[in-house]
């Protein structure tokens, strides 16, 4: 038993040195791709079409969140380091700057489209209606004292009708994403920010103290009123039902896929649907996008074409199958100009 | 007198004994609360998990008359012809009075998209069917599959639900003629990951949680079980085996993302390993299952009575045979338990696997340790947060497959210690 | 008196005094005082086949055995008596060093097998315990068939060239041990499975199927009952004419029927040697006679 075991384990031990060999003499046959996990749902549908009607093999998709799938991808590039990155926002200067200096100079950046968040609640109760700067005086750590002067308290608002008069006198209570998620930075950069900067004085702070200013404006109060959920929306969505008093944020996709539980609250006079985000009319939305490494395309197989059906209006078109899964298009022009640049694999160039 | 004294010891004795006897049942009152509470959580879980899962066993498969038709195929295209029109052509076929663009697509949606793919699979196999009309049984779509199972009531309104009106007419008239059926879901067993919920399968997790499993039990158990003999049978006690010995009793309460961390750094950072490998991921639950192994497996040889090492250095053997031939094989059970026990708890284990890329959308079934591969936990908790309401039924039935292994793996355990258990 | 010079020159000499030179009675107040704890009576012999001279064992900082010299004669029973805790089977298993097993026990002096000392660097301690067996308080076979049990030894020793020679070996092995008739229709079964008596008979088989040349029993009866103790006693009468036995033993009973000669031990020291007849009718150290009379111990 004693012998076996060693002569098992030397075995095993031999067997995969030498399937690390083999792997590293041979390169990679499958597309690496890392990032977003709101683009997650997206790149997976492509890559499983593309797996599936193509001779190569499915990519791999991990779901590391934005800022971890750049920096796996700046890492370098060597073949052992991800092709395609997703986020759910764009590549950040400072991020640009590392891949330069790793030596991942030539990256092509793809917008793929869109996706709003909504803040929704369940269809038990009634729907919403807010203004961006509802949502900062109900959410923000410290708002604007009410008595008058430039000067900030700790919020001290509890009910929705406090905020606004026009509102239902119910308990503030928003279940949302942790500060790690992608779709927590757009909301509070989109949502709340907006809202933020209707109060005169604290947008005056963005020119003469822009930092005071972010975190004034981006700061969700921690006393209770705003829940951090976790990253599972669909945990939110049940936990809405649950409870018709509170209010969810999340991605446009689950309420797609939900709509006969919850309903999507009126933001700005505009309701949070598919069409209203496509047309931009929506105002919590935000572009999604993905970032190739020029330098693998030709060397990992499949690369020139996994982009082809990405580009591919049966894809990210108005009628595409990503639209079946709650991604919302480009508008036409958009789409022709970055399928253009994904073609010529244009580089991007970032300058502070 | 001497009889009074007497009687009043005895009178004392049954005083107290009263209580004693109370205080026993308390005790086993509440131990048995204890256990019933536990197995009414259990059993709770079970049922929770069970009640939601257990209709991703069937899935609806919608019967359609295809027509591999001549014109569609060439010699060179076998797998790209357009199957997706085959299946829109025998649609179209059953309902010819549905017309319009629009209304086509609406149609057209009810079967899955991987119907093609099946389609595709059946010519390959057999290029012979090519001209010939077939009835075949294909999956429908995640959403006709939600409605038949009863998740989506046609009672609210239309533009709260994803399928609309004139969608429910047909699927009631295709339930009508009998071409819409649940079925047992073999997908769900023999499919890899995929993102439409009624082609997603558990086979690419478990042949990954597989691969992993075995590279873990191929380095954890010789290495776990040579520490352990070290330790205990061999090193001096001073204080560096002190030291050591202590490390190990942390390490077996250290958060497993930290040898998560750590296999990041030097698997495959320093060794440059591939990225979301089981034998990468083996590599790392060796080494958070390595203390439970080593503890475990110390015990046992502790509990190996000191006789029998006597009786074998008293007829001179050798202190390397004394432990071959005869604590080995005593210690052996409680050590394979031990073991066992360790692989259950890395079976059940995401977090250390998501640094080092084992946490991916993986379509395809993984055939060794160095394809890239995902683990049954993983799966679940990769469709848990997946927006699609199919997949909620599919992530308790991947629960169930899990469970089932752990299971299995915790009774083959017992069965061990029940076999090779020896008395002395 | 090869004995002799052996105790001149590791600088012992033993208090022998005018007590040990008579066989007469000794008068009361002629008995060593009980502050005595030098050596009372004849530790040697002229036909040694182990010479122990200046033994010290330590526990750590614990002093357990205390310059103790005596010799172990050629086809002789050597029965150690004494009260618990007075180091006994420590020096016992300082013979075949067993002792080596226990964390920080230390041994000092000269101990000689057939005038080679065992504690010699050059000493390998397995063909030392294949020389010098040991049977245990508890009976301990291995948890296998009885055949292996006594087979063990000469397997792991290649002792035996085949499988016939070794079934020879466990035959008269267990024939020696007084076993074989109990057990010879049954050898494939567990050794675990005999009564108590019988598995202290298989370890003692097992331990002679090796050929030792000294046999150490640490209390081999204490575990057995009267009926059982009878046949082991009469086994180590009849193993005497081949095997130099020292055996340890609580039960001063059993000392006077099975040996020739007793040494009793007191707090690591040792008392008095003699020959047991004598130990047990004329002791010429109060302590030795407080404990046979049972005043303690």
């Amino acid at each position: 038993m004693w012998k076996k075991g060693l002569t098992l384990a030397t075995a095993s031990i031999i067997l995969a040195s030498a399937a690390v060999n083999v792997y590293a003499a041979s390169g990679r046959d499958y597309i690496s791709i890392v990032g977003s996990s709101t683009v997650y749902p997206f790149a997976t549908t492509v890559a499983e079409q593309f797996g599936k009607t193509s001779k190569f093999k499915t990519p791999k998709i991990e779901s590391t969140g934005s800022g971890g799938g750049m920096k796996l991808f700046c890492a370098g590039s060597d073949i052992d380091t991800p092709d395609i990155t997703n986020a759910s926002r764009r590549i950040k200067f400072s991020e640009y700057e590392k891949c330069q200096k790793n030596g991942v100079n030539e990256i092509v950046e793809v917008k793929i489209g869109y996706d709003g968040i909504v803040l929704a609640n369940s269809k038990a109760a009634p729907q919403m209606t807010l203004s961006k700067k509802d949502i900062f005086f109900a959410l923000a750590k410290e708002v604007p004292d009410p008595q008058g002067g430039e000067k900030l308290i700790a919020n001290p608002y509890t009910t929705w009708k406090e905020v606004n008069p026009s509102l239902p006198d119910t308990k503030i209570e928003v279940l949302g994403p942790p500060p790690t998620s992608g779709t927590r930075d757009a909301f509070v950069e989109l949502a709340m920010e907006g809202g933020c900067s209707k109060v005169d004085w604290i947008k005056a702070l963005k020119e003469t103290d822009k930092k005071y200013y972010k975190s004034v404006c981006h700061t969700v109060r921690e006393d209770g009123a705003y829940v951090e959920a976790g990253e599972n929306d669909n945990l939110i969505v049940q936990k809405l039902e649950a409870n018709p008093k509170a209010l969810g944020i999340f991605g446009f996709s689950f309420l797609d896929q939900n709509g006969d539980k919850i309903q999507g609250s009126v933001v700005e006079g505009e309701l949070p649907t598919f069409e209203n985000i496509a047309a931009g009319k929506y105002p919590v939305s935000r572009p999604l996008y993905f970032y190739v490494k020029k330098s693998h395309v030709g060397v990992v197989p499949g690369m020139t074409e996994f982009l082809g059906e990405f580009i591919n209006d049966k894809a990210w078109g108005e009628e595409g199958y990503l639209s079946d899964k709650g991604l919302i298009p480009m508008p036409a022009e958009e789409r022709k100009q970055f399928a253009a640049d994904v073609v010529a694999l244009k580089p991007l160039v970032m300058s502070k | 007198m001497q009889a009074e004294k007497r009687e009043t010891t005895m009178d004392r004795v049954s005083k107290g004994l009263a209580r004693r006897y109370r205080r026993e049942r308390w005790f086993r009152l509440f131990g048995l609360s204890a256990i019933v509470t536990s197995v009414c959580f259990i059993a709770l879980l079970f049922v929770s998990i069970g009640a939601n899962g257990w209709s991703a066993f069937q899935q609806t498969e919608v019967l359609l008359d295809i027509h591999f038709d001549k014109e569609q195929f060439d010699v060179d295209n076998l797998s790209t012809a357009n199957y997706g029109a085959l299946v829109k052509n025998s649609m179209q076929a059953l309902f010819p009075d549905v017309t319009g663009r629009s209304d086509k697509r609406e149609l057209n949606k009810l079967v899955s998209s991987g119907a093609s793919y099946v389609l595709q699979k059946m010519v390959i196999k057999d290029t012979g069917i090519i001209g010939s009309t077939k009835k075949i049984w294909l999956p429908a779509d995640d959403e006709v599959d939600m409605f038949l199972k009863g998740y989506i009531s046609r009672d609210v309104a239309e533009s709260a639900r994803r399928l609309n009106d004139k969608q429910i007419g047909w699927i009631d008239q295709l339930v009508a003629e009998g071409r819409l059926e649940k079925k047992f879901n073999t997908i769900f067993f023999t499919a890899g990951d995929s993102r439409e919920p009624e082609l997603a399968g558990i086979r690419g997790a478990v042949a990954g949680s597989l691969f992993t499993l075995a590279v873990t039990l191929l380095l954890s158990f010789p290495i776990g079980v040579a520490t352990a003999v070290y330790l205990e049978e061999f090193a001096p006690r001073n204080r560096w085996t002190d030291l050591v010995e202590v490390n190990i009793n942390n390490l077996a309460a250290v958060p497993s993302i930290v040898f998560g961390l750590l296999g990041l750094a030097v698997f495959l950072n320093v060794f440059g390993m591939p990225r979301s490998a089981p034998l990468v991921g083996g590599l790392v639950l060796t080494l958070m299952t390595l203390p439970t192994i080593i503890i475990a497996s110390r015990a046992s040889l502790k509990s190996v009575p000191p006789s029998i090492r006597e009786a074998a250095l008293g007829v001179g053997a050798s202190k390397m045979q004394a432990i071959t031939h005869h604590i080995l094989p005593l210690a052996m059970p409680g050590m394979m338990t031990g073991t066992i026990i360790g692989m259950a708890q890395a079976l059940g284990e995401t977090a250390p696997l998501l640094m080092i890329g084992m946490v991916a959308f993986i379509v395809d079934v993984p055939h060794g340790v160095t394809d890239p591969a995902t683990v049954l936990p993983v799966q679940i908790y990769l469709w848990a947060d997946s927006p699609e309401r199919a997949f909620v039924e599919r992530t308790s039935a991947a629960i169930m497959v899990l469970l089932g292994f752990l299971i299995s793996m915790n009774a083959i355990a017992v069965f061990l210690r029940r076999k090779f258990e020896r008395r002395w | 008196m090869e004995s002799m010079s052996a105790v001149l020159t590791t600088g012992e000499t033993p208090f022998l005094g005018a007590y040990s030179m008579t066989q007469e009675k000794v008068r009361q107040e002629d008995k060593a005082p009980r502050e005595n704890r030098m050596t009372v009576g004849v530790p040697f012999v002229d036909d040694a086949r182990m010479t122990c001279r200046g033994v010290n064992v330590y526990y750590g900082e614990k002093h357990a055995i205390n310059n103790v010299s005596i010799d172990v004669g050629r086809n002789e029973v050597l029965a150690m008596i004494g009260p618990s805790g007075c180091g006994k089977s420590t020096f016992l298993r300082c013979l075949n060093r067993m002792n080596d097993t226990v964390e920080g026990c230390r041994v000092e002096g000269d101990i000689q097998l057939d005038e080679l000392n065992i504690y010699d660097k050059s000493v390998d301690v397995v063909p030392l315990r294949a020389q010098v067996g040991m049977v245990f308080q508890k009976p301990n076979p291995f948890p296998k068939s009885i055949y292996d049990n006594v087979a063990y030894g000469p397997k792991i020793h290649g002792l035996a060239s085949s499988r016939a020679e070794l079934d020879e070996v466990v035959e008269s092995s267990l024939k020696k041990a007084g076993l074989w008739s109990e057990v010879s229709d049954r050898l494939d079964q567990p050794g675990t499975g005999l009564s108590g008596g019988q598995q202290q008979r298989l370890c003692i088989a097992r331990a002679i199927a090796v050929r030792p040349e000294v046999i150490l029993m640490d209390e081999p009866c204490s575990a057995l009952d009267p009926i059982a103790t009878a046949t082991v006693e009469d086994l180590i009468s009849e193993l005497q004419e081949q095997y130099t036995i020292v055996i340890v033993t609580h039960n001063m009973q059993q000392a006077a029927r099975v040996s020739q000669r007793t040494a009793y031990f007191h707090l690591g020291d040792l008392i008095e040697v003699g020959s047991t007849d004598r130990i047990f009718t004329n002791p010429r150290h109060r302590l030795t006679e407080d404990y046979i009379t049972g005043r303690f111990g």
